[in-house]
């Protein structure tokens, strides 16, 4: 065997640049493929940590570990689900684990952050007479995450994400079946809470404004 | 088809994933039934305020670049790992 130190500068430096060109793709693919769901990952994160810095450092993991991990994506199925995936682990391994009071919703939390980031999305004029139609985005918000976590998330997953059933079995680690009567029994809590909101809205109007 | 049996499958519905079968059995007690119909109605409405009212953030643009940077970083270190 040559001795390495006695290695030829020139060809050390060319097998080096080859592995560039691999490691240039791979991050290239990754940037086509993954890192355009950043997002959705985002927001998906937000929903669980309910914390924009939580929020920022559970995508962030994600994607690392995502990229260490991106030759084991089976290319050609849903890379966004892939991450879903990541993300929902580590979330469970590392923030559920070390938040205080896991599940707990900061109302007071919710509102201002929605405050703060309004006009992301203006209304658009459905001028339909329906009762849901006076519901405020918090309002919606609020009653999604009044719901207890295993039907929250299918709701999440399939009517805000767009999954589909296969994907979030998959992601949730649970049979189709399961994901239909979650998706069943979750939207009948959702509309029974969303029906008080659009009751109470009717009456009271907004304190502080 | 019963009532309670349609209202199972509503939910479903929404989503298109009913299976050729079962749309059928669906679309067939629809038909024939105006209650489940208005309640179909209802089901759709549902989830289409739940897409349309949540409001949806971009990333932060610190993070985006982060995240770039961050596959540049591990890029490099595979790299060096593997010239070793």
């Amino acid at each position: 065997m040559a001795k390495p130190e006695t290695n030829n500068p020139a060809k050390a430096s060319s097998k080096k640049e080859a592995l560039s060109r691999e490691e240039n793709l791979k991050q290239l693919e990754f940037q086509k493929e993954a890192v355009v769901h950043i997002n959705s990952l985002y927001n998906y994160a937000l929903h669980l940590t309910m914390n924009p810095d939580d929020a920022e450092d559970l995508v962030q993991e994600t994607y690392l570990k995502a990229y260490r991990f991106f030759n084991s994506f089976e290319r050609g199925t849903n890379c966004k689900a892939w991450l879903f995936k990541i993300l929902k682990n580590n979330y469970i391994n590392s923030f559920r684990k070390n938040s205080k009071e896991p599940g707990k919703v900061d109302y007071d939390l919710i509102k201002d952050f929605y405050h703060s980031i309004k006009d992301t999305r203006t209304d658009t004029s459905e001028a339909e007479s329906d009762f849901f139609h006076t519901l405020l985005p918090e309002e919606v918000y609020l009653a999604l995450q009044s719901l207890p976590e295993e039907f929250r998330e299918v709701i999440q997953l399939c009517d805000i994400e767009g999954f589909t059933y296969e994907e979030i079995a998959n992601m949730v680690e649970s049979p189709i079946g399961t994901v239909r009567s979650r998706l069943y029994r979750g939207r009948k809590l959702l509309r029974a809470q969303l029906e008080s909101y659009a009751k109470k809205y009717g009456y009271n109007t907004d304190t502080e404004q | 088809m019963n009532c309670n049996k349609t209202r199972v499958l509503m939910s479903i519905a929404v989503d298109g994933e009913l299976t050729v079968k079962e749309e059928q059995m669906f679309l067939l007690h629809l038909s024939e039934c105006e209650m489940c119909r208005l309640e179909y109605e209802e089901a759709k409405k549902t989830k289409m305020i739940i897409r349309n009212k949540i409001v949806r953030f971009n990333a932060p643009a610190s993070l985006v670049t982060m995240i770039m940077q961050l596959s540049d970083v591990e890029a490099k270190k595979t790299e060096d790992t593997l010239s070793l």
